[in-house]
């Protein structure tokens, strides 16, 4: 049975500098086209960047630099 | 030490193109009057909002970088939230200082900084309603007729 191969998006390690609210083009990468947050395991982040993740992408929505939806 | 604090404010672009001084002392002043120790304030981006804030499609985005004691926040944050000109703000704890900020702000406070003028659609355009919609009854069924005198009347026996 082949096991299907998922490939990551982020390609720094922890701290990354680039996980911001106001950077919002490198964010758009971590969200599907509806506007959804991608998990861990599409982003390859470890438990911690996925939180920052997170929180910058909801921080961005907040002032309207990202979408909720689409 | 006092903790640092980034905030971001969303300003109405209207007040952008009446005076960009009187806009930015919108901030400035927010903070200054809650005793804020002001480092950097400056405009960071005017841009197409990602879904429309109070009927708005654009905003102008100021940053500002300032020291606050702990308990003038809550009131700081109130007034930002009463202040009818900002749209939205966001106040979140930063370590330290960006590079280059006080650069960008001293550029800005420079007498040779000129804004450019916001573009104008940044209002939501509301459909107006037509005014023949009103007093149209057309798609309201006519009333049952009345029963006339020539008409049977139903007898009340029937069922028995």
């Amino acid at each position: 049975m082949k096991s299907r191969v998922r490939t990551t998006i982020a390609t720094k390690n922890c701290d990354d500098p680039e996980i911001a609210y106001k950077n919002t083009e490198y964010l758009e990468k971590f969200l599907t086209p509806q506007g959804q947050i991608l998990s861990r395991r599409r982003t390859g982040f470890c438990t911690q960047c996925q939180k920052q993740l997170k929180t910058a992408i909801k921080r961005a929505r907040h002032v309207g630099l990202l979408p909720f939806v689409g | 030490m006092t903790q640092l604090y980034e905030t971001l404010v969303l300003l109405d672009n209207d007040v952008v193109r009446k005076d960009w001084k009187q806009a930015k002392a919108v901030v400035k002043d927010t903070i200054t009057k809650y005793d804020g120790d002001l480092k950097s304030c400056r405009r960071w981006d005017e841009r197409r909002l990602a879904s429309p804030i109070k009927r708005k499609n654009r905003a102008t985005y100021f940053i500002a970088y300032h020291g606050m004691d702990t308990d003038r926040i809550p009131g700081f944050l109130r007034d930002l939230e009463l202040n009818e000109r900002v749209l939205r703000h966001m106040m979140v704890k930063v370590d330290d200082l960006p590079e280059k900020e006080l650069e960008l702000a001293a550029e800005e406070d420079g007498v040779d900084f000129v804004v450019a003028a916001p573009p104008e659609d940044d209002a939501i355009e509301i459909p107006e309603e037509d005014e023949n919609d009103e007093n149209d009854n057309s798609d309201v069924p006519d009333a049952p007729p009345e029963a006339t005198a020539d008409a049977p009347a139903p007898k009340a026996d029937d069922k028995a």
